[in-house]
C-alpha cells in the first residue's frame, strides 16, 4: 500500500505543477508550492484512505498549502511567466500573440476560477472531483468553470466593454477563430 | 457565431456540455490551455523532489 501511495504521488506531480502555476502564476513559486505540498502529503499519508480519490486528496493538499502560504505573504504576480513559456513554443506568430492574449486574460481571472477552469478543461477533471479537491459544493465548482469560460470568451472576443486593452486584439482573435472553425471541427475527433 | 451565442444557456448544464465540445471557442480554449501548460507539465521532475519521495518510500517500506 505504501509503495502504491508513493507511485501515485510521483504520477500526479505534472498535474500538481500545472495547478500550482495556475494558482501562483509564478514558476519559482509553483515549484516551491509543489515541493511543500508533497512534503505535507508524505507527512499526512496515514490520513489518506485507500480506495478514495487520491487525486482530489492531493490537489486539496496543494490548494490548502497555497492558501496557508498566502496568509504569510502577499500574493505575487508575475504575468510574464506564462507568456515566456508560450514564446518558447513552435506556434506561429499569430498563434503566439493569441496565446499571449489568452495568458493575460487567464491572469485577470479570479484565482479560484482560473484553477477550476484549468483542472476541468485541461485535466478533464469532473465537477465532483473538482468540488472535492477545492472544498466547495459541486454547484460552486460548475459555476466557477462556467464563469471563467464565459469571462474569457467575452474578453477574447471583445464583448466586454471594460476590456480596452483586449479590444485592440479583437480582430486578430476573431480571425483566428473563424479560420480554425473547420480545422478544429475535424481535430475534435482526433484530440 | 452570433446565433450560437444567442442560444447559449445562461447556466452550465448537461445539455450544454455536448454542444460546448463542438463550440469553436471551447476547442480553441482547450488547445490554448494545452499549449500554455503542457510544456510545464512535461518538464523533467526535479531530482531533489524524487529523492525526497523515494527516501520516504524506503522509510515506510
Amino acid at each position: 500500500m505504501a509503495n502504491n501511495f508513493h507511485d501515485q504521488v510521483i504520477a500526479i506531480l505534472p498535474r500538481l505543477r500545472v495547478q500550482a502555476l495556475a494558482l501562483t502564476r509564478n514558476r519559482t513559486m509553483a515549484e516551491d508550492l509543489v515541493q511543500d505540498a508533497v512534503c505535507n502529503a508524505l507527512a499526512a499519508q496515514d490520513s489518506f484512505i485507500p480506495g478514495t480519490n487520491f487525486s482530489a486528496w492531493m490537489h486539496r493538499i496543494l490548494r490548502n498549502r497555497f492558501i496557508s502560504d498566502l496568509r504569510k505573504r502577499r500574493e505575487t504576480t508575475d504575468i510574464e511567466d506564462i507568456p515566456a513559456s508560450v514564446l518558447a513554443t513552435t506556434a506561429s506568430h499569430e498563434d503566439r500573440l493569441a496565446l499571449k492574449d489568452l495568458a493575460m486574460a487567464l491572469d485577470r481571472l479570479p484565482q479560484d476560477q482560473r484553477e477550476a477552469l484549468i483542472m476541468v478543461v485541461l485535466h478533464g477533471m469532473s465537477y465532483e472531483h473538482l468540488a472535492e479537491a477545492t472544498g466547495c459544493a459541486v454547484g460552486t465548482a460548475k459555476s466557477r468553470v462556467f464563469r471563467a469560460r464565459r469571462q474569457l470568451e467575452n474578453w477574447m472576443t471583445g464583448e466586454d466593454p471594460d476590456a480596452p486593452q483586449v479590444k485592440a486584439r479583437i480582430a486578430r482573435v476573431r480571425g483566428l477563430l473563424a479560420e480554425r472553425t473547420a480545422p478544429l471541427g475535424s481535430a475534435a475527433a482526433h484530440p | 457565431m452570433t446565433s450560437r451565442k444567442d442560444s447559449r444557456p445562461a447556466r452550465p448544464s448537461k445539455a450544454s456540455k455536448a454542444t460546448r465540445r463542438d463550440d469553436p471557442f471551447e476547442l480553441w480554449l482547450k488547445r490554448g490551455l494545452h499549449q500554455l501548460f503542457d510544456e510545464v507539465a512535461s518538464e523533467p521532475l526535479p531530482e531533489e523532489l524524487l529523492r525526497l519521495i523515494e527516501k520516504d518510500r524506503e522509510t515506510k517500506g
